[in-house]
């Protein structure tokens, strides 16, 4: 009898990804005290200002390696767009409508594509201006002034991103989440969010 | 913490330059009672010494050589320290309450013991004036809080012996100066600067900016990126709430086959 479910992601990649995650979030509450008085109070969780500056810049640089790693595991992938790519735009990936799309999808959806993308990205620009808010006596001054504007840019695009990435892998698709968590999914949850990458996988089977 | 600032309070220096002789009485004063060690320096060929501020240097006199139309050479002097702005850059961004504070006299002064060393203000301060000592906390003139408590002058202008640094109630200097016809720097420049020069010259030749403001990366930051991000961030959360009770998730409808404990109604 053929299992009911199928390989979505290799240990290594459901390792890195929670690894990113953890790092992300980290950094989220280690950097909320310096985005803005109104948050002060998170420096509580680190003991004081100083501490959590040390926890962001650790964390930081772990986000980036395991960040950039994450990205080019999958670079060939989410980097290329096609024209079932522009239709899943078009339709706004089936989001909008409680009616069933359809939609030509391989392994990642357009949207996840254009996500992957994105943190890709922020995760360099926020690598690289972070290098100059760290060390501001060694630059010109309005390379610094430009960091800390692109760093707060980019922080704030990527936890909106993000908090559309985790709605739609939880609670939004049902059966999603297990991807990330035991690497598995059900062939109906491949057939109907991924029917080209559900081919493509049960043929190399057969 | 809001930087609130009452006009009536506020003193301040008036700087006449047309009287300073470039003594640097007042750098040797600052450091003496503010117990702040040397600077090494070296000869670069000119009097200017030392060329810039250093944590253990809170004021200094710059020297800007000016030749004329004739090729007579000339002096400008110049004290550079806080300008103790009245919307001050550094304290916009400081991230740890009561690190840089306003006193009661409308002077920016700061607690080291509070720095949580971010260096943000370094970067902030249209002056350039911030420094960070070996501790790595900040540094900057304070306009002597310890002295101006006390109802003294602070130590520079208590030293200078052409009174070219003229301590009091900003208000008070700037109208005994406007009624003198001088020409003044920092009236009005980011709310009121808290040491106004007179000046025998555009700012340019003092090597000062005609129109001093924050800089424009740091104003994006903290006052478009910081209210729009928090916005944004609830605006996304709010989307996907009301994304899950209109349209809802996208549930899959197990085929007979496979899995007979599953099976979500559609
Ligand atoms: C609690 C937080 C998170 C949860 C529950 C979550 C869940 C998931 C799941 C289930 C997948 C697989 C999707 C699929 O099978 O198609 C996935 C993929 C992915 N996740 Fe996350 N994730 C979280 C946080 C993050 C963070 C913080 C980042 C990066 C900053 C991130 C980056 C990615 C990327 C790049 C992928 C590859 C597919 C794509 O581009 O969407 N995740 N995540």
């Amino acid at each position: 009898m053929i299992s009911r479910y199928i390989e979505r992601f290799s240990t290594r990649e459901r390792v890195l990804h929670w690894f990113v995650t953890v790092t992300f979030f980290t950094l989220l509450l280690s950097g909320l005290g310096l985005y803005s008085r109104l948050f002060t109070g998170y420096f509580n969780l680190f003991g004081n200002g100083i501490n959590a500056i040390l926890v962001h810049k650790i964390a930081g640089v772990l986000f980036f390696v395991s960040s950039v790693l994450l990205f080019l595991d999958n670079r060939t992938r989410v980097t290329e767009f096609d024209e079932d790519d522009r239709e899943w735009f078009r339709q706004g990936g089936g989001y909008l409508t409680r009616e069933d799309s359809n939609l030509a999808v391989g392994k990642f959806n357009a949207g996840q594509k254009m996500f992957a993308v994105f943190i890709g990205l922020a995760t360099l620009i926020l690598g690289i201006t972070g290098m100059f808010i760290w060390a501001p006596a060694l630059f010109p001054r309005w390379i610094v002034q430009l960091s800390l504007m692109l760093h707060g840019l980019m922080f704030v695009g990527s936890i909106m991103f993000v908090v559309v990435h985790v709605y739609l892998a939880t609670i939004g698709n049902p059966g999603t989440l297990e991807a990330m968590l035991w690497g598995r999914v059900s062939r109906a949850w491949a057939k109907h969010h991924h029917p080209k990458w559900y081919k493509e996988v049960t043929r190399e089977n057969q | 913490m809001t930087d609130t600032i009452k006009t009536e309070n506020r003193k301040g220096f008036l700087v006449d330059t047309s009287r300073c002789i470039g003594c640097r009485s007042c750098q040797v004063a600052c450091k003496q009672w503010n117990k702040l060690d040397a600077d090494k320096t070296k000869n670069q060929g000119t009097f200017e010494n030392p060329r810039d501020l250093t944590p253990a240097l809170y004021n200094r006199i710059k020297f800007v050589e000016k030749a004329d139309d004739k090729g007579e050479m000339s002096w400008r002097f110049l004290n550079e320290r806080c300008m103790h702005c009245g919307d001050a850059g550094c304290m916009k961004v400081c991230p740890s309450p009561g690190a840089l504070y306003r006193t009661k006299d409308g002077i920016v002064a700061y607690n080291r013991d509070k720095c949580i060393s971010c260096k943000y203000c370094v970067s902030a301060c249209p002056f350039n004036i911030p420094r960070y000592d070996q501790d790595e906390k900040v540094s900057k003139c304070h306009l002597c809080l310890d002295r101006i408590g006390g109802g003294m002058a602070p130590a520079c202008a208590k030293a200078c012996p052409t009174e070219t640094l003229k301590f009091g109630s900003r208000s008070e200097l700037i109208a005994k100066a406007t009624a003198a016809k001088k020409t003044l720097y920092g009236v009005d420049d980011l709310n009121g600067l808290g040491v106004v020069y007179a000046l025998e010259g555009p700012p340019e030749q003092y090597g000062l900016t005609a129109n001093p403001s924050i800089p424009f990366s740091i104003f994006l930051w903290k006052d478009v990126i910081k209210p729009l991000g928090i916005l944004g961030f609830w605006g996304s959360i709010g989307a996907m709430l009301l994304h899950y009770v209109t349209i809802g998730p996208k549930r899959i409808e197990e085929e007979h086959e496979e899995g007979k404990e599953a099976g979500h109604d559609q």
